[in-house]
């Protein structure tokens, strides 16, 4: 039986790069034919495809690393370096979204009345709920910072703990920013200030949420036996990819909600 | 200057946190947990929902600005003039509220 002479993963052929694909092809021709021709059935199936497509590849890399020993140190380094790309292309995606609102919000326009906030546009008190919310993912990165600890000590109970309490954390900021979009007095549609508002933190939740999920995969990894004390990098990738969430909420919260009030 | 009794176990745990290799290290995380995140949670809790107590019922007064309320495009969904997490007490259409104050 032939052994590979060195400590790389020649990765079995796949299906799902092309799933992927065709997923991405069928969520974004999709959407155009929702907004012109008013039928979903596209988008719906490019959105179906994509959940299929996540979950098998990312089954079958738990299954490579966790399973099969294909995760060697200069693997998990690779792996290390890809989660750090990845996490930096979002910051730039981010920053784009930042400028646009300091574009505006800088120099307003006479249209907006000269001002900002705009002429007619009632703002949210940052020190009622976005500051609780603050709060709340703070407090996420503190007790996703005691899983941590708890992975690499052997602490299987306080892993299963602190890692169930980080996701419940991420689940009340959710609720609570949904809360906030309904009682808002105002809409996306309301000028740039909408538009940046709801662009920026609507991107921003959508991120909380594929976090939560991201961590609620850990966790029952977790409960599956699937990390050790010295290998879990699953996890540390979830962690660095929460503390990432939390980053761009405090540049949200300083520059729209308090700043921009 | 004399610090607080908290304050000072605080930096006492920091210290051992960043002396310590692996040991010690998820028992302090998890003292931060209980003493730091959950009591900041807590206060802002309740600062929030007083403040919330604290406010005024009044719709704000409608103004057809010609820069709020966009309807260069119709949404896609419903009728195409509401936005997606419309509120009828707090969001006025392009013509006005919907719904008289409550």
């Amino acid at each position: 039986m032939a052994h590979q002479a060195h400590a790389y993963h020649m990765v079995d052929p796949s299906p799902w790069p092309l799933t992927g694909a065709i997923a991405a092809l069928l969520m974004t021709s999709g959407l155009a034919v929702w907004f012109h021709f008013h039928s979903t059935t596209l988008m719906i199936l490019g959105t179906i495809l994509l959940l299929l497509t996540m979950f098998q590849w990312w089954r079958d890399v738990v299954r490579e690393g966790t399973f099969q020993g294909h995760h060697t140190p200069p693997v998990q380094k690779g792996l290390r370096y890809g989660m750090i790309l990845f996490i930096t292309s979002e910051v730039f995606f981010f920053l784009g979204f930042f400028w646009a609102f300091y574009h505006s919000s800088l120099a307003p326009t006479p249209e907006l009345g000269g001002c900002w906030p705009p002429t007619g546009i009632t703002t949210l008190d940052p020190f009622e709920v976005p500051l609780l919310n603050t709060a709340v993912l703070l407090a996420s990165g503190v007790t996703v910072t005691w899983a941590h600890h708890s992975i690499m000590e052997g602490e299987r109970k306080q892993a299963i703990q602190s890692l169930a309490l980080t996701i419940a954390l991420g689940f009340y900021f959710t609720f609570l920013q949904a809360m906030e979009y309904y009682e808002a007095p105002f809409t996306i549609a309301d000028g740039v200030y909408g538009s940046t508002f709801f662009v920026a933190t609507g991107f921003h939740g959508l991120h909380v949420i594929i976090g939560s999920m991201f961590l609620a995969v850990c966790l029952l990894r977790q409960i599956h036996f699937h990390f050790t004390s010295e290998h879990h990098f699953g996890f540390e990738a979830a962690a660095w990819y929460w503390h990432f969430v939390d980053v761009v909420w405090l540049f949200l919260y300083i520059s729209i909600y308090w700043w921009g009030s | 200057m004399s610090l607080s009794p908290a304050a000072l176990a605080a930096r006492r745990v920091f210290a051992a946190a960043s002396h310590s290799s692996h040991e010690g290290g998820a028992r302090t995380w998890k003292i931060l947990t209980i003493v730091l995140a959950f009591p900041g949670v807590a206060v802002c809790m309740a600062n929030a929902y007083m403040k919330m107590q604290a406010h005024s019922h009044e719709q704000p007064e409608f103004v057809p600005y010609p820069h709020l309320r966009i309807r260069t495009k119709r949404f896609p969904w419903g009728d195409g003039n509401h936005s997606l997490f419309h509120n009828t007490h707090t969001n006025a259409l392009p013509d006005g509220y919907e719904s008289s104050h409550h």
